[in-house]
């Protein structure tokens, strides 16, 4: 075989792996949307319909706006519009996120500049959020109870925001470490105050890890589900919790509609990720590509 | 215009001593060149004057003004690092525009001055560009108008054309020379180089472990080193060592080694005992010698203006003579070599030179 077919051959190889790979991670978003248009009865149908047939917007119209309710072939659930569960997730992830990434960044150029924690401390805080959520869930729905946070805002972003924390100093202690600390050196000689420091040269360099952290830690907050649904009563809930309660009296799961909802609980984060896409390629390659 | 004292100096990392005891006067208007294998605290005392490291004790005047509690930008120095440490998000004009913006000096003067410093450092035409579009030379251009837009009194470089090929590094030498004798500034320079050295400095400091060897101009370190470490970082290729003993005979004192006596002319008072001899290649001469010392030739380096020889006497050391370009023998060869005519160091078991003033 000739060096190029090799190379052809091999080239052939590494895309069928990366294409079966591909339909197998994009199946169940395929499978979710196609879902979320398809009429009550195709939703269990056997042999499953790929396509929707009839195509409906139905699940669309009850889940989102109340319409329909009557005339739909399921009547028992209890419907109230996910609205308000949306605002409530917007407020609570974009709020934790935020302080957990700008406490992360502050917290790093700390332990990467000054050494505050040793490289070890700082590990053992990452490997303490390796314990199954479901572990410290009830003891923390016990202090809630008690010090009146539970089903408030304030206690599930202190929630969100202490257990991100970790992962948002690992990943922002990285990209400070890549930047030469004679940079900051050079303009401090050349009379920049500390923050003014920070302010015009770490953080433009550090900007894309800073993105793509925040990236991460919002798709961890956005999709919460246990902490969400222990800590939350009538006050409070948040989109992965209303995923939840689609399911009727004696209908059992109510698919269409689920995924109808499903989609929006997606799609803010695709639109987000597209918009920073730029950002992430270099911030997720953590400094493996040159800057 | 500032000259820079440092008393008793100290900088200690976690147990380790980087630097000990430094006393040093840097005058105005002088380069100063800080020299030695690396880890001998040659940067970390150029840190120190920077600000950017603490002393563990001791003390930096700088212009008659203790600087200890001066924060690095309160010391008006500049400094180039090894790395340069470019703002790589930055364009060049807002890289050189970096000083003065902090010192907030008008936008327009601004713009007026990065021009001029420019125009003076040949970067006019990249100040649209980012660092990393320029060249190694290019860059260090930048670096050095960046420092040099903010008017400092004393200039510190460390290390600043080590990452440079070895024909830009004699250019950017010339440069940097040049620019110290218009500007008459004090300079100081961090160098593993002793050509780089010999060729900048107006006095050399060398330094080893932390502490200060020999200060004095390129000439004083080359022909009157104060002991074998300094003798033998000097001058390329390195002075030659010959171990052997100093023993006294009718005509005065000689060094033997392998059987061999060296007559010592000119060398001073030198107790009896086992010594090293220095001797420049320069001063030992294979050309034309009867009745010399004998020894294998192991290679020949044409050089083109000049010819290396090696020679191997039986010790564990070879000797290297230069001759000039029109000598040859065969490697392999037999020649006579002996130091006539040729200035001879001793120096005793730990290396102090002997003999000396």
């Amino acid at each position: 075989m000739t060096k190029r077919a090799k190379r052809r051959l091999r080239a052939i190889g590494r895309y069928t792996a990366l294409g079966v790979w591909a339909v197998v991670v994009a199946f169940p978003l395929f499978w979710s949307v196609m879902t979320s248009f398809k009429p009550p009865y195709e939703w269990f149908t056997w042999p499953p319909t790929w396509i929707p047939n009839p195509f409906t917007l139905n699940n669309y119209r009850v889940v989102w706006f109340g319409e329909l309710l009557d005339t739909q072939y399921v009547q028992s659930a209890s419907i109230q519009t996910p609205f308000f569960a949306l605002v409530n997730s917007i407020a609570i992830a974009g709020t934790s996120t935020s302080l957990s990434v700008v406490l992360g960044l502050l917290l790093a150029y700390g332990v990467s500049r000054y050494g505050i924690l040793s490289e070890a401390t700082l590990f053992r805080l990452l490997i303490l959020r390796m314990v199954p959520p479901i572990v410290v869930a009830v003891p923390v729905v016990i202090y809630y109870a008690t010090l009146g946070l539970s089903d408030t805002y304030v206690g599930l972003i202190t929630v969100y925001v202490v257990s991100t924390l970790p992962y948002a100093v690992w990943m922002t202690k990285s990209f400070i470490d890549e930047v030469p600390v004679e940079i900051e050196q050079s303009a401090q000689l050349l009379g920049a105050s500390r923050l003014r420091t920070i302010w015009e040269v770490v953080f433009p360099l550090v900007r894309s890890g800073v993105v793509a952290t925040f990236m991460f830690i919002l798709i961890l907050t956005w999709s919460e589900y246990l902490m969400a649904l222990f800590l939350s009563a009538t006050n409070i809930s948040t989109l992965p919790v209303q995923l939840n309660k689609y399911e009727g009296s004696t209908e059992g799961r109510l698919y269409g509609w689920q995924q109808a909802l499903s989609l929006g609980v997606t799609l803010p984060l695709i639109v987000i990720g597209y918009a920073i896409h730029k950002h992430l390629v270099r911030g997720f390659s953590f400094g493996m590509l040159k800057r | 215009m500032a000259e820079i004292r440092l008393l008793n100096l100290r900088k200690e990392f976690k147990g380790t001593v980087a630097v000990q005891a430094m006393d040093l006067e840097i005058k105005e208007g002088e380069f100063l060149v800080l020299v030695g294998p690396s880890g001998c605290g040659k940067t970390t005392t150029l840190r120190m004057i920077a600000g950017l490291e603490d002393p563990t004790s001791g003390e930096i005047y700088i212009d008659g003004r203790p600087a200890n509690d001066l924060e690095p930008g309160q010391r008006n120095v500049g400094m180039v690092f090894q790395n340069l440490a470019l703002f790589p998000h930055k364009a060049v004009f807002d890289n050189i525009a970096f000083g003065p913006r902090m010192k907030k000096v008008p936008a327009d003067e601004i713009r007026s001055r990065v021009e001029q410093v420019a125009k003076t450092m040949h970067i006019a035409h990249l100040l649209g560009k980012f660092p990393a579009q320029c060249s190694g030379g290019e860059a260090q251009r930048v670096a050095l108008a960046r420092t040099l837009i903010t008017d400092p009194a004393a200039f510190l470089l460390d290390e600043p054309l080590s990452n440079l090929d070895a024909k830009l590094r004699k250019e950017m030498r010339a440069e940097i020379d040049g620019l110290h004798s218009r500007l008459r500034k004090t300079f100081v320079y961090v160098t593993h180089d002793q050509e780089e050295a010999m060729t900048l400095a107006d006095r050399i400091v060398v330094m080893r472990d932390g502490r200060i060897e020999q200060v004095g101009t390129p000439l004083e370190i080359y022909h009157d080193p104060v002991n074998l470490f300094v003798a033998t970082f000097f001058g390329s290729p390195a002075m030659n060592v010959i171990g052997g003993e100093v023993r006294r005979k009718a005509g005065g004192p000689v060094f033997t080694f392998d059987g061999w006596h060296v007559p010592l002319e000119g060398v001073g008072e030198v107790p009896d005992g086992p010594a090293t001899l220095g001797v420049r290649p320069e001063a030992l001469r294979v050309e034309g010698v009867t009745g010399g010392y004998r020894a294998r030739v192991t290679l020949v380096e044409p050089l083109g203006k000049e010819t290396l020889i090696y020679l191997d006497y039986g010790a564990d050391r070879l000797l290297i003579a230069v001759a000039s370009p029109s000598f040859w023998v065969e490697e392999g060869a037999s020649v006579e070599f002996d130091f006539r005519g040729g200035r001879l160091y001793l120096f005793d078991r730990e290396g102090r030179r002997l003999g000396r003033g």
